[in-house]
């Protein structure tokens, strides 16, 4: 990990101010939104089925495959949402068979070990039971894949390069180091955030008192997934939760949908996400900062749809 | 047989029954099964005080948990006080304790024998008449207490910290080693958040105390002090197992001396003292004693005067109504929250025997002991403190684990129905209401299906500018006070949103009278 002496420190501080008080003094002329636009149209699949391992297979190939997203001989992070001591059917955590199907064909790329981990919000070992990931991963029996409870230790204070509502913040070492992170969340509704989709599911990796991010929540998320970067992103839309979020518990909330969505773009990938809940991408705050931020597309008319 | 073998019988059966209390004292915690796979608190089911507290308690008499201690009693009424000397895990711990901090052997003024039975009366008395503190004078209760919250939290305090220093330093070969071993320890033998206790070193210097008066005398506890102790010697008066010769030998008289439990007095063996420990066995030169079954026999009784007793018993009752004579705690703390199937306040006090052993299985690390927060009689009682843990919604355990009923063992639909208190708002620090900044942690987090914390989206004017925001409000009829939204609260120090136990379930309603009408 790179450090930092204090002087550097505050220079880049300073000059991130700087940067950040032009941008966002110019809202025409949005200078951290054009790379992403000059770039290729990043690819977005979105597929149906009522058999979920099937699903997440066919999502992937729609990409051109897991072997696009990890190289042989590496560690992966597949990151789900399984914050919370709820069931499958309440569809508040990410579907188990995603995130073994997922493990899986990591595996099937070459991937050295996958590592599944979540902070989460309800005890961690009632989270991991309850939501059947727990059971899931232990069904696939493979040594390299594990679903770890995350390490006290692993926490690092880390410097967000341009971050707006924050400048540092504890990240988990385990995800950062990781060659490939895999962004599993599942789409929820969440009354502060609108939404909980991909770039609310990066929260899972970082330590600290996570509230305080509330109060800037868009912003903040958008700081954390400067850092994290999620090399593909799955959105878990087999069922989604209406209302009550990101907790849930009422099964009238939850509405199936049997759809999974997949691409390297997380912006492009929760924008997809929102139009479920009939909302537009430029509803949901997070997203609307994401795109700002350069972290992806939110325009959904410039990915390409696979 | 006139050798060693009964006494290394007694100490193997006092360390297995010590290595099974510590592993279920291991078990006594969530291991991905909701249901808790084995009687975790056996330790106070096999208890007879336990049973006694229970049984002074209004309504019946818990037979389906508490036969064991029955049945404990009628093995002491056969076969003395083997509980001391096999089974006690203090009483373990006390005898090998005694090898590290010294054994004192001065000659104890025989009259201290008497304490442990004026003891038992009068905690006796005092439960009769509405206020037990058997609990606090339990061994098993001291021994569990202590384990719980404070020789588990240290040990836990020490292994992290140790841990946590070949992970932070990397010395070369025993780092890499250390780290390895860390997954196993923490799933397996160590506690899988470092336990945290209000009273822990209070506790602590309480259990030192009595492993201390081992320098006085050896199992000076077990001999003047327990009150268990007393019980199981009442119940042992004609048992069947005595042990010949009765008397000291006029030639030798090493049993005066050498008696672990002072059994022997004024000459003659008494079998309410006896320990049943055995080692006279061995160390008598001439080979001369031995236990057996013999029915009968007219031994010295307990040395009680009929003065003594009725004082002891006087002292209850008085004690009873003196200690209550306060208003009532709960209508005066407002934070005073019991665990989620706690019954009534009055009766709660009457059947709690303070083991901790709901503390010990609490998930969420909400259940801490109180001091005097409960009142003069509620010490080490379980306390719900919100601002360090919370009630997880779909947990069961210390209604599992009670062992007296205290806390009912309620099934999950009615546990998550059961009211703990009332979350509220301190407006003056909450940061919508306050700072005019969007929050909304504790709605995120409420966990009742359809939340207890709802928000409402207002305009304000913050510094001439109108402004959106979400500010939250508490649904009466739908919080239950499990306190996660305390726990969570971002704010430093005090949280701005708290629990307290208006409306909780276990309250009793009042019929008539007392509500300020009339």
């Amino acid at each position: 990990m790179k450090t930092f002496d204090r002087r550097s420190l505050i220079r880049t501080t300073l000059q991130a101010a700087v940067v950040t008080a032009a941008t966002g003094g110019l809202p025409v002329l949005d200078l951290l939104a054009m790379p992403a636009a000059a770039a290729e149209l990043p690819p977005l699949a979105v597929r149906q089925g009522k058999e979920v391992d099937r699903l997440v297979r066919e999502t992937i190939a729609a990409l051109g495959g897991m072997g696009r997203f990890v190289k042989s001989g590496e560690t992966v992070v597949v990151k789900p949402n399984i914050g919370w001591d709820r069931t499958v059917e309440q569809a508040a955590n990410t579907h188990p068979q995603v995130v073994a199907t997922l493990a899986e064909l990591c595996l099937e790329a070459g991937a050295a070990k996958v590592k599944i981990f979540d902070r989460t919000c309800n005890d961690p070992r009632r989270c991991y039971t309850q939501s059947g990931v727990r059971e899931a991963i232990e069904r696939l029996d493979d040594r390299r894949v594990s679903l770890e409870h995350m390490d006290r230790r692993a926490y690092r204070e880390m410097a967000i390069k341009g971050g707006k509502a924050f400048q540092n913040w504890e990240f988990y070492l385990p995800a950062i180091e990781a060659d490939r992170y895999i962004n599993v969340p599942i789409a929820k509704h969440h009354s502060i955030s609108e939404l909980t989709l991909a770039m609310k599911n990066t929260m899972g990796v970082i330590g600290g008192n996570r509230g305080r991010m509330h109060s800037e929540i868009a912003e903040s998320l958008a700081d954390i997934n400067s850092v994290i970067h999620s090399d593909l992103t799955v959105i878990d839309a087999t069922r989604i939760l209406l209302a009550n979020g990101p907790q849930g518990g009422r099964l009238e909330d939850v509405r199936t949908l049997d759809t999974l969505i997949a691409s390297p773009d997380i912006v492009a990938a929760d924008a997809y996400a929102a139009t479920l809940f009939g909302l537009k991408p430029e509803q949901v705050p997070t997203i609307v900062a994401g795109a700002r931020r350069g972290l992806g597309v939110m325009d959904l008319s410039r990915v390409r749809m696979v | 047989m006139s050798d060693r073998r009964w006494t290394y019988a007694r100490r193997s059966s006092q360390v297995a029954c010590l290595a099974i209390f510590l592993w279920l004292f291991l078990q006594t915690e969530y291991r991905g099964i909701d249901e808790l796979p084995y009687p975790v608190s056996l330790l106070f089911r096999l208890d007879p005080l336990a049973a006694l507290a229970d049984f002074l308690a209004p309504g019946p008499f818990g037979w389906a948990l508490l036969w064991p201690a029955l049945l404990v009693l009628l093995l002491t009424a056969l076969f003395g006080r083997f509980f001391c000397g096999w089974v006690c895990p203090l009483g373990t711990t006390l005898d090998g304790c005694g090898r590290l901090v010294g054994r004192g052997r001065r000659p104890f003024s025989p009259g201290w024998r008497r304490v442990k039975y004026s003891l038992l009366v009068l905690l006796i008395g005092a439960a009769l008449f509405g206020v037990q503190l058997l609990g606090l004078f339990d061994p098993l209760a001291i021994f569990l207490r202590s384990l719980t919250l404070a020789l588990y939290p240290a040990y836990n305090l020490a292994l992290n910290g140790l841990f946590d220093f070949f992970y932070q330093q990397p010395v070369p070969l025993l780092s890499p080693l250390v780290n390895d071993a860390y997954p196993l320890f923490r799933d397996h033998l160590m506690a899988f958040y470092q336990p945290v206790f209000t009273l822990g070193l209070f506790t602590l210097l309480v259990f030192l105390g009595i492993v201390l008066l081992e320098k006085v005398e050896q199992r000076f506890w077990c001999k003047n002090l327990c009150p268990l102790g007393a019980l199981l010697g009442l119940c042992s008066r004609y048992a069947l197992v005595q042990r010949t010769p009765q008397t000291l030998c006029a030639d030798c008289r090493q049993c005066d001396s050498l008696c672990r439990s002072g059994a022997v007095r004024d000459g003659r063996h008494r079998r309410s003292e006896c320990l049943l420990c055995m080692d006279c066995v061995g160390f008598c030169p001439e080979e001369r004693v031995r236990f057996g079954l013999r029915p009968g026999g007219n031994g010295p009784g307990v040395d009680l005067s009929r003065r003594g007793l009725l004082t002891a018993f006087a002292s209850g009752v008085i004690l009873a109504p003196a200690v209550r004579i306060g208003p009532v705690t709960a209508e005066q703390n407002p934070y005073l929250l019991r665990p989620p199937g706690a019954v009534a306040e009055a009766e709660f006090l009457q059947r709690c025997v303070r083991c901790a052993e709901c503390m010990k299985v609490c998930i969420g690390r909400a259940l801490h002991p109180a001091f005097l927060d409960a009142g003069p009689v509620g010490l080490w009682t379980p306390l719900l403190v919100p601002r360090i843990g919370y009630c997880e919604y779909n947990c069961t355990l210390c209604g599992q684990v009670c062992p007296t009923g205290a806390i009912e063992r309620l099934d999950l639909p009615r546990k998550q129905k059961a009211v703990i208190g009332l979350a509220v708002f301190d407006k003056n620090r909450c940061l919508p209401f306050a700072k005019s900044t969007e929050c909304l942690v504790c709605e995120e987090h409420c966990p009742t299906g359809e939340k207890a914390i709802v928000f409402e989206e207002r305009e304000v004017l913050v510094d001439g500018e109108l402004r959106r925001l979400k500010f939250p409000r508490v649904v009466d009829r739908l919080c239950i006070g499990c306190g996660i939204c305390e726990t969570v609260c971002p704010l430093e120090g005090a949280s701005a949103i708290r629990v307290i136990n208006e409306g909780e379930s276990r309250r009793p309603r009042p019929l008539a009278a007392g509500d300020g009408y009339g």
